[in-house]
Formats: C-alpha cells, structure tokens, sequence
C-alpha cells in the first residue's frame, strides 16, 4: 500500500455533473473540452466551463484532467497547439493524451502540467511502462485487458503511478485496436465517433446472431486489492452518465475506499454497497480479465434490453422554510407510501415514507408523474445541494 | 518505388514479382493466418538475398513475454533483415535498450494517422511508418509530404478491421452449446457488410471480407515517390493475389502508365477510406 491515499478519480459530461461527482466524493474529475476527445458527441466543456470547473474543483482541493486523447489526424494537429494553450491557461490539472508526439509537445512546454497516458495505447507491460516514464508521462493509464498480478508487476517494476479503470462500460477490443467503427458506421472510433458497434448483432451461419458485448466491470470487491498492490488511481467509465449514476457509483466507492483505510469495511457493509451499485446499473457486471482470462461468461449473446433505471425520484434543489419542505425537481414518477431515500453529497442517508406532495405552490398531488415539476416534500432540516432521492421500496397500496 | 509482399502461405510463386516480404513472426504476431519461425525466416533470408525482409511483430505483449520477446530481437537482429513492423512499445523501448542494429517499421494499425507523431518516431529512430488504412489519399500524400519517416502505403489486402484478446469465436460457440471452428463470417445487418473473424491463442481478429483495392492511387504515390507500397495474400484468392501481383510489378517498373493495368482493377472490392473521409462529431456532421 503506498502512503499517499489512493485517488478516486470520476468522469463528468458537463458542469453540473462535475459539482456533483466532486460533492459526492471523487478526488478528480476527467473531462472532454469541445475538441480532441474521444466522446466527441458527449456535451463537453467550452473554455469557459473549463475555467469554472477548474475554480471548483481547486476550492475544494480536487483535480481536472482533461482529454486529449483521440488518435489525431493531420488536420487535428492545425491548431491544437492553440487549444492546448487555452486549456493549460484555464487551469487544468493534467492532460490524458495517447499520441506521443502531443506528449512530447506538452512535456516540452508546459512542463508543470502531467501528462497522463491514455488507455487507448492499450499499455499492458512494464517495458511499454518504462518507454513512456523516459519520456515524462506522469502516469499510466493500463489496457483493461490485465490480471491483478500483471498491474502489480508493472508497479513494483517500474514504480510508475498507475490508474486502473474500476467500474462501467468495456470495450470489446484492446483499446485505440479497434476500427470497426469506421468500416461499419464510417464514424471514426479513435476520434471520438465509436458507435459501439460491438454491441450490434452480426449474422452468421447459425440461427443465433453473433454478438460480441460485454458486461460492465464492476471491481467493488477488489478495491482492498488495489490499494494494497499501490495503484495511484481509480478510474470510473461514464462521461455521458446522468447525475444520478455519478452520485451513486461515486458516493459507494468513496465509502469503500474511506471505510478500507479507517479499518472498517466489513462484508456487510460492502455487499450493501454492491446493492446500491447495482440499482443503477444498466447492464450486468463482472470483474473481466481482473481475476481470469475473460471468458464466454463475461459477454452478452442474446439481444438483451438496456434496463432503465427508475429508482431516481427527485433532486433536491433547496429549501422552503416557511413550510419545513425540501424542494425536489421530480426525475421519476412516485406517490404516497413509497418507501425512499433521502441521500446527500456528504454520505448522509436518510430513511423516509412519501407521505403527502405538493406542488411549488402547496397544493397537494395524489402523485408526481411529471418529470421536471417542481415538487416540495414535508422534512425537518435542511439539506445541501443536490441531495436526491432514491426508491428503495413501492407503496404497496 | 518498391512492391512489399505478406504471403499467406510457405510456397511463394511471384518471388520476382516484389522487391521485398513482410513475415510475421510465429507467437509475437497477431491478425494473420501464417506464421513464420525464427529458423524459417533465417532460411526464406538465405535463400533469397536480394529480397529486403521485413518481419511483423505485433502483438500487444504482457509482462510474462518481454524475456522471450528480448531473446528474438536479439536473434533477428543478428540476421540481414530490413525492419521489424511493431505495435507495441515496448519493442521500441527494447531496440534502444538493446542497442539493436535493425530498423524499425511503425505499425500501430490505426494510428498512423499524421505527418507529426511519424516525426516523433523518426527523431526516436523509427525509420519507417506502415501509414493507416483509415486516412483518405489526401492525407496520405500530405504525411508523405510532410515528414521524414519512410512510409509505406497499404494498396491491397483484406483490411484488418479490429483485434479483442477474447476469444470470441469460442465463446459464441460455446454459447451455441456447438464445437468452436477458427474462423467465423458475420454480417452486420444495417450496412450489410461481412466480416471474417479468426481466432488463435492471441485473441480474435476481424477483417472486412472485401478486398481493399488501391490499385487506382499508385500512381499518384509513384509520382510522390512513395518508396513502399504493401500488398497482403491473407483471404484472397491465391491465382487473383498472383496475378495482382505481378500486375502490380510491371505497372509500377513502367512508370505507372499503363491505362489498361487500371481499367483491369476498376472493379475490384472497396477503395475502402482512400476517398472517403470518416467523421465523428455527428451533430456537426449532419448540419
């Protein structure tokens, strides 16, 4: 285990996702600015929200890495140079980029801002680790594709700091190796166009279509392995996941993390943890080529609904003294006698039966079916900014 | 400019139809079907002194490969051979660490995209660049133009598409309660394009089951005096791959002006992205 606590590091598709992941618990966020990232079609930050979330995130002491991470084309190389200039000027606390020659250019220029090495060189030795330290990277960014034992190996050998994706989607082929994006979609997959092709069904001989998608990684249970082996950072997928998703996936692996290192994370409260994962996950999960080689049981083959989460009910947006009411802007459809959550950035959890709801003006409603109303619930106390609300159980009236 | 060959099989026919053959050496490469051994590599050397060999290591390596990886390095570069074609790093990091004689080919198959990072590797002692297969011709012509590196150009092959370290094929088969095979077509509905699929102990490849057809831009590469050009045998068929080969041979000794060697190739497959660009900002796109 390193001395340093090990960094918890969160996507954020805009601003408001940025606050809240931060809030929640993340130590750093990673995000797209509106060129040169490999979500090109995600909302990703102007210069100008760059500047605010750097301002954020520094007050509370956290980090912005920014993507720059496509496979770049000539045409790309015009005017980055320029672009690199504005982001570094905004504030950003280190670059993610995959091609060596942006590497080089940003070691030479703006020595004082790290570089991280993107996963989509798909980096899966100690040898390609060491290339890369002998020309500045900061940190390696490893494939997906590596047993605990191999990462280990790569840390003790080259004593690199090292960020390991934990939790969301995978791609079906190594990393920055895969254009069937391109050939199928005529979308450029290594410069933020992948179509996620691979979870398209193909047609074969068989009656059964050939698919190829893979269950999302979920390394909840493995946390403890992590930092015990050194890893610098735990990444989680998802720059174009809702507030809710970043609020709970990073909420529970904080209380992971902070649990390990006060010595109190028992098998309890980790398989509670799990549960809480596993609400809002859309897919199945698995830890992939963590523990074993991936194998049949970690992919899809059938055609398989995405599922839609409906447990987020309502975000907390402020609070109306006069009549002791949390102001919530409804996500979801709920009523009385349904048993919720009351969840808050700093980890605080509340228990609470929907009793009576009223509208913005208290007039009370049978119902919320109206995602975006803006909604107010009966509740002694005041609670911070994008507190939410969560089903855990329907009224069973 | 000069014809390099991959062969997809131990007996070679068109030997004096190319200037030099790409061997991809058995268990550090990936995406074919044909492997070659140190030993026959040393032999296929021998024998044909005039030919420049080049050998494909391109697998993604972990940990457990670099000693086995360091030993043939050390073992090709003993031998009178003109560069190794490489995707992973840590052979670049190895050749420096080695002080290896033997050149290198940058080979990361969809990355070699523009004239700067083909700089990069040039100034870090890559002296060529085996350019990707996903750039239109213009942007080709201007990393020609614009760097140093000595390119190549991909003009025919059954373009690799995509490689996973899963075994796909099995376990789709496994799934289908079926006894696996090694390769696999698979159409994709909407754009109703076949891939073929081939699976070995590496993982699983994909490539486009279309011959990509470059016979058309030669030409203008020739008039860029492109030293390079690359045409690969896997999956085509052995007497069209002959014929094409020693087409190729004397359209390019001729200058490049024969109309007819183009007319003959007009129809043949995909000109695959050498006219098409891709996109990847939609929204952008479609206004």
């Amino acid at each position: 285990m390193k001395n340093k606590k090990i960094e918890l590091l969160s996507p954020a598709g805009d601003l408001e996702r940025l606050k809240v992941t931060l809030l929640y618990g993340a130590d750093a966020v990673y995000i797209g600015g509106q060129k040169y990232s490999l979500r090109a079609n995600a909302t990703n930050f102007s210069i100008e929200e760059i500047k605010e979330a750097t301002t954020f995130a520094h007050n509370l002491h956290k980090k912005v890495y920014l993507t720059l991470n496509i496979v770049f084309h000539n045409e790309d190389m015009y005017e980055v140079k320029d672009y690199i200039k504005e982001v570094a000027d905004a504030g950003v606390d280190a670059f993610i980029v995959s091609d060596p020659f942006i590497i080089s250019y940003l070691k030479e220029n703006y020595p004082n801002i790290e570089v991280h090495l993107s996963t989509q060189n798909s980096t899966s030795n100690y040898k390609a680790v060491e290339y890369f330290k002998e020309e500045g990277i900061n940190r390696v960014v490893l494939a997906r594709e590596l047993k605990k034992e191999e990462i280990k190996e790569i840390i003790d050998k080259t004593k690199m700091d090292i960020e390991v994706f934990i939790h969301g989607a995978m791609c079906t082929c190594f990393s920055g190796r895969c254009a069937l994006s391109n050939y199928v979609t005529n979308r450029d997959a290594n410069r933020g166009g992948c179509a996620q092709v691979c979870r398209f069904p193909f047609e074969t001989d068989e009656e059964i279509p050939f698919t190829m998608a893979t269950k999302d990684l979920n390394l909840a249970n493995y946390i403890c392995d992590l930092i015990d082996i050194g890893v610098t950072s735990l990444k989680v997928e998802g720059r174009m996941r809702s507030l809710y998703y970043l609020a709970t996936v990073i909420g529970a692996y904080r209380e992971i993390i902070d649990s390990y290192y006060n010595q109190c994370l028992t098998e309890d409260k980790l398989e509670s943890l799990e549960k809480r994962l596993s609400r809002v996950a859309n897919r199945e999960v698995s830890s992939q080529y963590f523990n074993k080689e991936a194998d049949w049981s970690d992919q899809y083959y059938t055609g398989r609904q995405e599922l839609s989460n409906q447990d987020y009910l309502g975000l907390i947006t402020g609070y109306d003294k006069e009549n002791d009411s949390l102001i919530v802007i409804e996500r979801n459809y709920f009523e009385r006698g349904d048993k919720v959550e009351i969840f808050t950035p700093e980890g605080n959890i509340y228990p609470y039966v929907i009793d009576k709801i009223y509208d913005e003006n208290m007039n009370e409603l049978e119902v919320a079916r109206h995602p975006e109303q803006i909604l107010k619930l009966k509740f002694d106390q005041e609670l911070p900014s994008y507190s939410m609300i969560r089903l855990i159980e329907k009224s069973k009236v | 400019m000069k014809l390099l060959v991959e062969p997809s099989g131990k007996n070679i026919n068109y030997l004096s139809f190319c200037d030099g053959l790409i061997l991809p050496l058995k268990d550090f490469s990936v995406q074919s079907k044909i492997y070659f051994s140190k030993e026959e590599i040393k032999e296929i050397i021998i024998n044909n002194p005039t030919l420049e060999i080049f050998i494909t290591i391109n697998k993604n390596f972990l940990n457990e490969d670099i000693d086995q990886l360091k030993e043939a390095l050390l073992y090709l570069d003993k031998l009178d051979i003109k560069g190794i074609f490489f995707y992973d790093i840590a052979v670049l990091q190895l050749k420096k660490e080695l002080n290896l004689k033997v050149d290198l080919v940058w080979n990361q198959t969809h990355m070699v995209n523009n004239y700067e990072t083909c700089n990069y590797y040039y100034k870090k002692g890559v002296n060529y660049a085996l350019l990707g297969k996903e750039i239109t011709l213009e942007e080709i012509k201007e990393i020609i133009k614009n760097s140093s590196i000595t390119p190549m150009v991909e003009v025919i092959s059954i373009p690799s598409v995509a490689f996973s370290k899963r075994k796909l094929i099995t376990n789709y088969y496994k799934f289908l309660g079926k006894t696996p095979t090694s390769e696999l077509k698979a159409k994709e509905k909407v754009s109703n394009q076949e891939y073929l699929l081939l699976e070995d102990s590496n993982g699983t490849s994909f490539f486009l089951n279309e011959i990509m057809n470059g016979t058309s831009i030669i030409k203008e590469l020739f008039e860029m005096n492109t030293p390079y050009i690359v045409l690969r045998e896997w999956a085509i068929d052995q007497k069209l791959f002959e014929e094409i080969v020693k087409d190729t041979y004397y359209y390019v000794k001729k200058d490049c002006i024969d109309e007819e060697y183009i007319e003959k190739y007009r129809q043949l497959g995909t000109t695959n992205f050498f006219f098409k660009k891709t996109i990847y900002r939609v929204k952008n796109n479609e206004k």
